[in-house]
């Protein structure tokens, strides 16, 4: 990129600018800034409440917003809810105006991150320059980008690897880039070692990061282990090293280190609803209430500004409540449920199957028996697939009411639908340890189970037989009854995708091909044969427009 | 809930509050100047001066605060891949106006390909103490350079004025330790020294380690700030 182009290219005239600061006098220092741009169209808010207000009504091009906004949303928050309700686009500048160096707080920690972010306090030349230089920028990745939601991954590499080439400019974001779309595309050896090459030249954490995952993608659970821990050793604010790790103790079959880990982590930064769920969770299954308890409350009470709340917060606050002796203020919990998501069919239906939990607990029958009434025909009215979550303890709430049939039945479906899935089977586990049922439940576990291994070896028999127009049917008929099911999902497209290698493309075969492996994707991404799924689709659609 | 509080504790937490206060009054200051601008009124220069001794305490504030979280073992270490181009850019861009207002000008050299790996908010702040320093001693140019030697990567701020005095200097020939002792009577605390000498050993890289170096240039005698990073 040459010095001239720089200078003509970006012009901020027209831009549409939303200022976010607690401060007045800082609204109006940064105001007159725009203004000396030749900026005409600047809105300010004093809250993150009021900033996500004017987003839903304007479309922004730029946004500054202060990291720290007093009570209520923080910037952060903001950003989070103005991505993910879709306020801001690909094409928006959100500009994070921090006091200090918040940004290694922040770091790992966030699921959305900021443009850039800009340090208290700086002269206008400065900002100026930083806007034009995200202008830039993403005029620069915009072929990229295009790539990506095109799902052309080797295309977009491609791009990247020209830019690098062409200019140390956004090195970092490029290498960043290249490394993800290597892990998105299922080449988690070549992720590794890419990111291997990266971290020749020192320690840059989000390569560490980045090897720690494709490694634990790749199912390397112990080398994945250590990166991580080092990572931590070296720098303990690296929030989404304590998310990973977690993760791997509990496929390690270890999660009471899962649990210890995430108590690390939401000690050194408790404002992180998903972690708090995470670990509510992780301590309910390993019978530590008093830490579910207080992460769940935390989780509760951080769903107020945050667009990640959730009814099954409340629910599952509710649920810990009850183990802790405290079931009137569940119902209160429950009550708020309601009082936080007005008009939520799916709230509703959570609250009333949890009610019906609760007043059985409490001994109160009658009570029980109406909220099961309410769930059972909310449950009806219902549109679209009610979540598993909400299913499990539907069933536990039959169970405990004396209804066992209609409870092992629900659950019987979602084991069908999860017969490899460990961490939802153990919840299945707790669920008829909960209801005293431990081993019969093992043994509903293991029938149901069978039933569709079984079913899976005959399709898996038929393809191996050379039968596969027969293996086709027969797994589309069984992808059909199991839409949740990964095996069965995964099968159906591979029989379809070898049966098109041999005999040609069909493109009914392979839009239903791209559905079952999107299912795939869906229920876990790390699956091991992704990438030979994703291979064997890329040998049939050279990667263009297969996004469509 | 302790309710102890250690004195450093109180005492990074006033200079964060000292650096907020500072941060309002130089906003402040923008404006007056940019309003000064348009009516082109002769306290512009003063107010830039104003604006630089700001920038001094703010500079101080924020290597104070370095120091304080590596006192407590919390200053941590963020490398990344940049531009090195850029790095200079953003460099003059933070510091052009107020040098141009004493009539110096600030030029960098480098190979537009250069990039490196380090800490960037570490390595601004050593730039910008320097540089800012030049404000006081430089006559009219003040040069930042990047370049590569010895497998280091070497960033230099030179100026044109009559050199660091020689107690000052320090070269990476002789010892690369920093023991000298505070010296108020310069007028430079050695505060800043210090600093980016801790930045630079902070830099590693295999068995490598940054280090800096102060020397007066041969000829013209001016002030010569190298740092080294491996």
């Amino acid at each position: 990129m040459s010095a001239e182009s720089q200078k003509t290219a970006v012009n901020l005239k027209m831009k549409i600018v939303l200022v976010v600061d607690d401060f007045f006098n800082f609204r109006l220092t940064m105001k007159n800034m725009l203004r000396s741009f030749a900026i005409n169209y600047i809105d300010d808010a004093s809250t993150g409440e009021e900033a996500i207000r004017k987003l839903s009504v304007r479309k922004y091009d730029i946004i500054l917003c202060d990291y720290n906004l007093g009570p209520g949303k923080s910037g952060q928050q903001v950003l989070e809810e103005a991505k993910f309700r879709e306020y801001i686009n690909y094409s928006s500048i959100f500009i994070m105006v921090t006091a200090e160096n918040t940004r290694e707080m922040i770091m790992g920690a966030a699921e959305y991150e900021p443009d850039d972010y800009l340090m208290k306090p700086f002269a206008k030349e400065v900002l100026e320059k930083k806007i034009k230089n995200i202008i830039e920028k993403k005029e620069n990745f915009k072929e990229i980008d295009k790539s990506l939601i095109n799902h052309d991954y080797s295309q977009a590499i491609t791009l990247c690897e020209a830019l690098m080439e062409k200019s140390p400019r956004n090195l970092s974001e490029l290498m960043k880039l290249k490394g993800e779309i290597l892990i998105k595309k299922g080449s988690y050896q070549e992720a590794s070692e890419f990111y291997n090459k990266v971290l020749v030249m020192g320690d840059v954490v989000w390569a560490e990061l980045g090897t720690g995952k494709a490694n634990f993608m790749l199912g390397k659970y112990e080398e994945a282990k250590n990166i991580f821990e080092n990572v931590i050793t070296k720098n303990d604010k690296i929030m989404s090293a304590y998310d990973y790790l977690a993760k791997i103790m509990i496929k390690l079959n270890n999660p009471k280190d899962a649990q210890q880990i995430l108590m690390k982590a939401t000690s050194i930064s408790p404002k992180a609803i998903l972690r708090q769920k995470n670990l509510g969770n992780i301590a309910y299954s390993n019978e530590d209430y008093s830490v579910a308890e207080s992460s769940f409350k935390s989780a509760v009470e951080q769903g107020k500004n945050s667009c990640f709340k959730s009814p099954s917060d409340y629910t599952s606050l509710a649920k810990t409540l009850v183990q802790r002796d405290a079931s009137e203020e569940g119902l209160d919990i429950l009550n708020d449920a309601i009082k936080a998501f007005p008009n939520n069919s799916d709230a509703r239906l959570h609250v009333s199957v949890t009610e019906s939990y609760v007043y059985t607990k409490m001994n109160k029958t009658e009570e029980a028996v109406k909220s099961m009434a309410e769930a059972q025909k909310l449950a009806k009215e219902f549109e679209g697939p009610i979540s598993t979550e909400i299913m499990l303890d539907l069933a536990k709430a039959h169970i405990i009411m004396g209804d066992e049939d209609k409870g092992t039945e629900i659950i019987k479906n979602i084991v069908r639908g999860n017969h490899d899935n460990d961490e939802m089977l153990d919840n299945v586990r707790l669920v008829f340890k909960e209801t005293g049922m431990a081993a019969k439940g093992e043994n509903i576990i293991s029938v149901a189970r069978e039933e569709i291994i079984k079913l899976n070896d005959e399709g898996v028999n038929l393809a191996q037989e050379g039968k596969l127009a027969e293996a086709i049917a027969y797994f589309e008929k069984a992808a059909a009854q199991l839409p949740d099911n990964k095996i069965i999902n995964a099968n159906a497209a591979q029989v379809l995708m070898i049966y098109m290698k041999q005999n040609g493309k069909n493109e009914q075969q392979l839009i239903n091909a791209k559905i079952y492996l999107d299912r795939v994707r869906k229920i876990d991404e790390t699956y091991v044969d992704i990438p030979l799924l994703l291979s064997l689709y890329r040998e049939l659609v050279p990667e263009v427009n297969d996004g469509k | 809930m302790e309710s102890k509080m250690n004195f450093s504790d109180i005492l990074a937490s006033t200079l964060h509050d000292t650096k907020n206060s500072l941060g309002v009054l130089f906003n402040n200051l923008e404006d007056i100047i940019a309003r000064c601008h348009d009516k082109n009124c002769a306290e512009h220069v003063e107010f830039y001066h104003l604006q630089y001794e700001i920038k001094r305490l703010n500079h101080s504030l924020i290597r104070l605060l370095s120091l304080y979280k590596a006192e407590k073992s919390q200053l941590t270490i963020n490398i990344d891949y940049h531009s090195i181009r850029d790095v200079l850019e953003e460099a003059v861009v933070q510091h052009d106006m107020l040098l141009k207002s004493r009539g110096i000008k600030l030029t960098t050299r480098c190979d537009p390909e250069l990039f490196g790996v380090f800490d960037l908010n570490l390595i601004m702040g050593v730039l910008d103490n320097i540089i800012n320093n030049s404000f006081r001693y430089a006559k009219e140019n003040v040069e930042i350079s990047a370049f590569k030697e010895n497998g280091y990567l070497v960033m230099r701020v030179e100026d044109d004025g009559t050199g660091y005095p020689a107690a000052m200097l320090f070269n990476k020939d002789t010892i690369p330790e920093f023991n000298r002792e505070i010296d108020f009577e310069t007028g430079n605390t050695g505060l800043g020294l210090y600093f980016s000498f801790m930045v630079a050993a902070m830099h590693k890289n295999k068995e490598k380690s940054g280090f800096i170096s102060i020397t007066n240039d041969e000829k013209s005698g001016g002030g010569v700030f190298s740092i080294y990073l491996p």
